[in-house]
């Protein structure tokens, strides 16, 4: 069954057709995660703000996305944003942000939850508007702290847009279903296609390394 | 007569059921420097997150050069300009160096042009005698300085009133004589501040007044001399003798 000669083979064969695929993950993913990002630090300011209907809004917003599954969630989005004439790419994209950005919210929460409360009293002792402090002293601390976590959430979203595959999205996925069934040979594209991403994420948790590393430089 | 900085009347304040400061009276004049002593628990650091509104109080009044301050109406950014803060565990920004802790309130809220700020700040700095730590992140510096860093800070934004919270609480004792020589120093030169501290060497030194807090309350006040020589409520006296 694992013939590496033949996975070789293949894999050298397919390669310009897993790029394309590749390529469509990659433009997923990191569009997904960058809306992704956005909606969670925009939830987490809301949970965090001590303002009820912004707390409300932003727990209906993150039990919903967690309490179903993605699949169902990127369906919804593929049919419901397909009647307002939105492409597939965009849907996945937007569905897949909207997942993401409920567990980054969570993600944004405790991490400014957890810088010490003096440093936005010091903030504000000095005449600093809280929105201001917010920006300039808690969030870049967050984030920081944020960092390992969110590079966590950022590998299960590259992951989970191989779901992307079921409203007929040809990214990496679905190029390994298409040609394991076309050829037969499901097994040795669910091989390639798994080290793809085995790769992606690796490449994605040394970049993630590489910038903890630069950012606690200096302190 | 000296101009009155800070005038507080009947101030009240409670933490849930928990009434931390019952009525309390206070006035402060210019270039005084009033101590506040008492055991913890007795309210003098609440009083003092009162006076540039950490805390909103429950009722009374605090009236800032002259202002009657309303938490609700009033624009609280503006007022605590004028009312600087140094807390015990100093809370330095430390994603920013030293120069940029300082310089930090004068650009982003009074908009100073980045080059003056920092002309301002590299003076501070020098005043508070750490002109050689400008860029050094505040993880590399010891408590007594990162408290001198703090009070630099706070004096950027040229406060006309200087609160301190407990600022050598959290020295180490080698390092509490530099923080508390940099602040006599600007009681020398006119600031006036309001100080919770248990140094009771700085208080007799230093103080113009002393204000003994007990239970909420303002329980004695007077001069060093007055206070500590001769304590006139029995509280006092059993707190002096148990910190003495």
């Amino acid at each position: 069954m694992f013939d590496i000669a033949h996975i070789l083979d293949v894999l050298i064969e397919s390669y310009p057709l897993f790029m394309k695929g590749l390529w469509i993950t990659l433009k997923l993913t990191v569009v997904s995660i960058l809306i992704g990002t956005g909606i969670g630090l925009i939830f987490a300011l809301f949970k965090i703000s001590g303002i009820k209907i912004l707390n409300w809004i932003a727990n209906i917003y993150i039990a919903l996305i967690r309490g179903t599954p993605l699949i169902v969630q990127i369906f919804i989005f593929y049919f419901g944003l397909a009647e307002l004439g939105i492409s597939a790419f965009w849907s996945a994209a937007f569905g897949l942000a909207m997942h993401n950005g409920a567990y980054i919210a969570e993600i944004f929460r405790g991490s400014i939850q957890s810088v010490d409360k003096g440093q936005m009293e010091a903030g504000r002792s000095l005449g600093m508007p809280y929105g201001l402090t917010m920006r300039r002293i808690i969030l870049p601390q967050a984030f920081k702290r944020a960092l390992p976590p969110l590079g966590n959430q950022f590998i299960i979203g590259l992951k989970d847009s191989s779901l992307a595959s079921f409203i007929a999205l040809s990214e990496l996925f679905s190029i390994a279903t298409t040609q394991g069934s076309r050829t037969f040979d499901e097994m040795t594209y669910l091989i390639i296609v798994g080290l793809y991403y085995l790769i992606l994420v690796l490449l994605f948790t040394l970049l993630v390394n590489m910038l903890e590393k630069k950012l606690s430089a200096g302190e | 007569m000296k101009r009155e900085m800070i005038r507080i009347e009947n101030l009240k304040k409670s933490f849930g059921d928990l009434e931390v400061l019952k009525e309390v009276n206070l006035n402060v004049n210019e270039s005084d420097v009033v101590v506040l002593i008492g055991a913890s628990g007795s309210g003098k650091s609440t009083l003092l997150r009162c006076i540039n509104f950490l805390e909103i109080k429950n009722g009374g009044k605090i009236v800032i050069e002259g202002e009657e301050v309303n938490p609700k109406s009033h624009n609280l950014n503006e007022v605590r300009q004028k009312v600087g803060m140094v807390f015990q565990h100093f809370n330095l920004f430390p994603h920013k160096t030293v120069l940029e802790n300082v310089m930090e309130a004068p650009v982003m809220v009074k908009n100073e042009d980045k080059k003056e700020a920092e002309k301002d700040a590299r003076i501070l700095l020098d005043k508070v005698g750490l002109s050689d730590k400008a860029d050094v992140y505040p993880a590399k510096l010891s408590g007594g300085q990162k408290q001198r860093v703090a009070i630099a800070r706070a004096l950027a934004m040229k406060p006309d009133i200087m609160l301190f919270d407990e600022p050598t609480s959290a020295l180490d004792p080698e390092l509490v004589g530099e923080v508390l020589a940099t602040m006599k120093e600007l009681a020398q030169e006119g600031m006036t501040m309001v100080v919770v501290t248990h140094e009771m060497g700085f208080a007799k030194e230093v103080a113009d007044e002393v204000v003994y807090m007990h239970d909420g309350q303002i329980w004695e006040r007077g001069t060093p001399s007055e206070l500590f020589d001769n304590p006139k409520e029995d509280r006092t006296k059993d707190f002096l003798s148990s910190i003495l």
